[in-house]
């Protein structure tokens, strides 16, 4: 019963989607209002629909329905109720569904709130997200059904997946990078809009800008916290890999951030516009290019996920989407041209361009590295890999330029620097950037990236910090307010400016933290004996005892747990274990991470041997990889303060009216 | 009618534009050379024991990965100096490792090293990997279920 109302529920989205983008098209063509409204209506019945699928999957995953296959394969009956929820997003088809759910809740939200402004955009923008959202329920309704019935209905499940029940940030991390991902159609369908009717002045941006922020933080947030759970979860001591499933999460990231920079110059001087197009293109077509690449088995991974059927619609809506929008794209060329204002070949702009080329080789790279497997598979028939080496060879040279960019970016003037003031603003930085690097080379710091990065960040955060003290004293001095007042005026004020430039120092910050974390890890592998002794770093671990049980929680799981004990700069205790799941082949780590603001103390139990209580342990001390999540999380607060709508300001009032009349109609009504 | 607009000199947009298009001819160049004058060094071949061995001695010293089942009853020795044989039904290739397998691997189960081959054919494995997988089928009665077995050329 449950599972057939989630099934009509897919196949009602569908009609409804299907309908929505074709109504749209009309309404666009005869701009009758009415078209306008159903069309919109079937969009939020859309999400309605959705919702009603996802509510059915969590039923039948928490009343274990095995009767469905999907509950079948990542649910038992002893599964507890918080498991059940998430496991909506622990496979293949249950993510789609998932997906379709914050896809169409993206769509209903922007179109019920700018359902009365952006007239001859809208009804495009809703005919562009429909027709992606149709896209997802027709692979929930053919190759991905989600509710596909099982024959001979199993007693009992085969368990959620280990690595899913080992830690709540499954909870965290999979919902972040989805909203991130679906919310990135929304730049794409404004960039379609506008290319169809020709409307490519500065409008489409100021709004797109926004929406890109928006879905641009969760993805940045979703790949943190990916990173974070590889890091507490997998046991390896790291948190990057390289990894297919990881680059796919970092492509579109990549060419959003170049949207959101490119976006400026073009709302600003005028410049970039086809670039601009083009980056929103992209990044729409690379979520859907990461999606194929992790979800279709093309790519071997070491998280494999599911394979299935869908790999070929996925290939079809990545050549159709890119196909035609670069097909609009190029026959709106004359329209896009032109417009750009002149500028010096030292300015912000510059700047913006360098930047964007950068963010774009770095595309290229990863995307050639992620593919390079499937080329020589599809050419010679050989298997191979692109290791994580290769990607740091390439990779890292850009990353410092571009965080060399950040700091002169902002700091440049639009149009014309001259090279006295930019010499004037940089000598300082520069020179605290050297006595830094001497410092920290002085006291024996010693690995080369560490020394530049810190080095590099020192000069690119003196000119930030100096850029907003700069304004603030000028504040200051003009309306006689306290510093630390005059700064927040002006931040809230500004808060494009400011949320960006909290965004860039908090970069800063997971920079340093990565170089010094890769650079200075220290790490050994140990056997030990109950009651001997290693050390590592400045600490002292001791074994004290092999413990192999149930977990409380549920005693199928059976813990392999080694009881140790560490002094030094952290004293304690710990328990670093290996639990092996009734469904899971492989045992699953639980490394024990001991956090501070100077380094992790990290200790995996890697094999154990029972008769003697003999461990084999990975102990790393890792420096300063907290700061990689607090950066992280600063990222999302600054981007938060940037997407904040400002109140009061020079430049709102212009803003301003848009959203008045609506406020007008509410209370008219 | 001597106050002109602030413009710029005429000529002077064009010329500054090829500054700028050198520079980024420049970084594209450069990122281009650093992705394929690594390729060659970065790129490990996937290989089953029965293909490592095809390859005769120019497969000595060569760092490929090696994909397959490891063989009942062949583990041996603690985790930090583990020596197992890794087998694709038709060859085994005697495998010694001293850095422990991130997860406790077992006999029988699937698994990809990576290293050398020795001259005296045994494979000196600097990583041992084993996939952790999200594919769980139920599993029918008797057999193993799919995610066990790892097919000739099918990665981890």
């Amino acid at each position: 019963m449950i599972p057939s109302i989630g099934h009509a529920a897919v196949l009602i989205g569908l009609g409804l989607t299907v309908y929505a983008a074709v109504a749209y098209v009309l309404a666009a063509r005869d701009g009758d209002p009415r078209l306008n409204v159903s069309a919109r209506r079937a969009v939020i019945g859309s999400f309605v629909a959705a919702a009603i699928g996802c509510a059915a999957m969590i039923v039948s995953l928490l009343t274990h329905d095995f009767s469905v296959r999907y509950v079948a394969e990542n649910n038992a009956t002893t599964t507890p109720p918080f498991i059940g929820v998430i496991s909506l997003w622990a496979a293949l088809e249950g993510s789609i569904l998932f997906w379709a759910l914050l896809a169409t809740g993206w769509a209903s939200l922007l179109l019920h709130r700018y359902r009365d402004r952006y007239r001859p955009l809208m009804p495009w923008v809703g005919a562009t997200l429909a027709t992606v959202n149709a896209f997802f329920f027709a692979v929930m309704t053919w190759p991905g059904n989600p509710f596909a019935l099982t024959a001979p209905m199993a007693a009992e499940g085969n368990g959620p997946n280990a690595l899913l029940q080992n830690h709540p940030f499954m909870a965290l991390h999979p919902p972040l990078l989805y909203l991130g991902y679906t919310g990135l159609a929304v730049p794409f369908a404004f960039g379609i809009a506008a290319l169809v009717t020709r409307r490519l002045d500065e409008e489409w941006l100021r709004v797109v800008r926004r929406w890109t922020l928006i879905p641009w933080t969760f993805l940045t947030l979703g790949i943190v916290a990916g990173a974070w759970w590889s890091y507490e979860v997998l046991g390896w001591g790291g948190y990057w890999a390289w990894d297919p499933v990881e680059n796919a999460a970092l492509l579109p990231w990549l060419t959003a951030t170049a949207f959101i920079h490119s976006a400026m110059v073009a709302e600003r001087r005028g410049g970039l516009r086809i670039w601009t197009s083009a980056m929103v293109i992209a990044t729409f077509v690379l979520t859907l290019v990461g999606t194929f690449l992790t979800r279709s088995g093309v790519v071997a991974s070491v998280h494999s996920f599911t394979q299935s059927a869908i790999g070929p619609w996925f290939l079809a809506a990545i050549l159709l989407a890119l196909g035609g929008s670069l097909t609009l794209l190029v026959w709106r060329l004359p329209d896009l041209a032109g417009g750009d204002r002149p500028s010096g070949t030292v300015s912000r702009e510059s700047a913006f361009l360098l930047n964007n080329v950068l963010f774009l080789g770095l595309t290229f790279a990863v995307l050639f590295g992620t593919l390079l497997p499937l080329l020589v598979a599809a050419t010679s028939g050989d298997t191979i890999s692109v290791g994580a080496p290769w990607f740091n060879t390439v990779t890292v040279p850009i990353f410092i330029a571009l965080l060399f960019l950040m700091g002169i970016g902002p700091a440049l003037p639009w149009g014309t620097a001259s090279w006295s003031t930019a010499r004037e603003r940089f000598t300082v930085p520069l020179g605290l950037g050297v006595a830094v690097t001497a410092s920290a080379l002085a006291i024996g710091l010693r690995e080369p990236t560490s020394l530049g990065t810190l080095g590099l960040a020192t000069v690119v955060g003196s000119i930030m910090v100096e850029e907003i003290v700069r304004g603030a004293r000028a504040r200051a001095r003009s309306r006689n307010e306290g510093p630390a007042t005059a700064t927040w005026r002006l931040a809230t004020r500004n808060r494009r400016r400011y949320g960006g430039y909290a965004v860039h120092l908090s970069v800063l910050v997971m920079a340093v933290a990565v170089a010094v974390s890769s650079g200075l890890a220290t790490d050994r592998t140990v056997t030990l004996a109950p009651g001997e002794t290693a050390t590592i770093g400045g600490y002292e671990i001791t074994h004290d005892r092999l413990v192999v049980e149930p977990l409380s929680s549920d005693a199928r799981v059976i813990e392999t747990r080694a009881e140790v004990t560490y002094a030094g700069p952290q004293s304690g205790s710990l328990g670093t274990a290996l639990r092996d799941y009734p469904n899971s082949q492989a045992a699953i780590a639980t490394p024990a991470v001991r956090t501070s603001l100077a380094e992790d103390l990290y200790v995996t139990l890697l094999a154990s041997d029972q008769a003697t209580g003999t461990v084999t342990l990975h102990l790393f001390v890792n420096p300063l990889v907290v700061w990689i999540w607090i950066g992280g999380a600063m990222v999302g607060i600054g981007a938060g303060f940037a997407i904040w709508p400002e109140r009061r300001g020079r430049r709102v009032t212009v803003e301003r009216p848009q959203r008045a009349p609506a406020a007008v109609t509410i209370e008219g009504a | 009618m001597t106050v002109s607009a602030p413009s710029e000199p005429m000529l002077a947009p064009r010329r500054r534009q090829w500054g700028i298009l050198a520079v980024v001819a420049v970084v594209l160049a450069v990122i281009g050379y650093l992705a394929f004058s690594s390729v060659g060094n970065a790129l490990v071949y996937y290989l089953t024991p029965t293909e490592l061995l095809e390859r005769g001695d120019a497969a000595v010293g060569e760092t490929v990965r090696l994909g397959g089942l490891v063989e009942d009853g062949s583990v041996s020795g603690p985790a930090t100096d583990l020596t197992f044989v890794v087998t694709d039904g038709k060859n085994g290739i005697e495998v010694h490792s001293t850095v422990a397998p991130t997860r406790s691997f077992r006999e029988g189960s699937g698994a990809v090293v990576e290293g050398t081959l020795g001259a005296d054919g045994v494979f000196d494995a600097t990583q041992v990997i084993v996939k952790h997988d999200e594919n769980y089928e139920v599993p029918a009665s008797g057999d193993l279920p799919s995610d066990q077995v790892i097919e000739p050329g099918d990665e981890s």
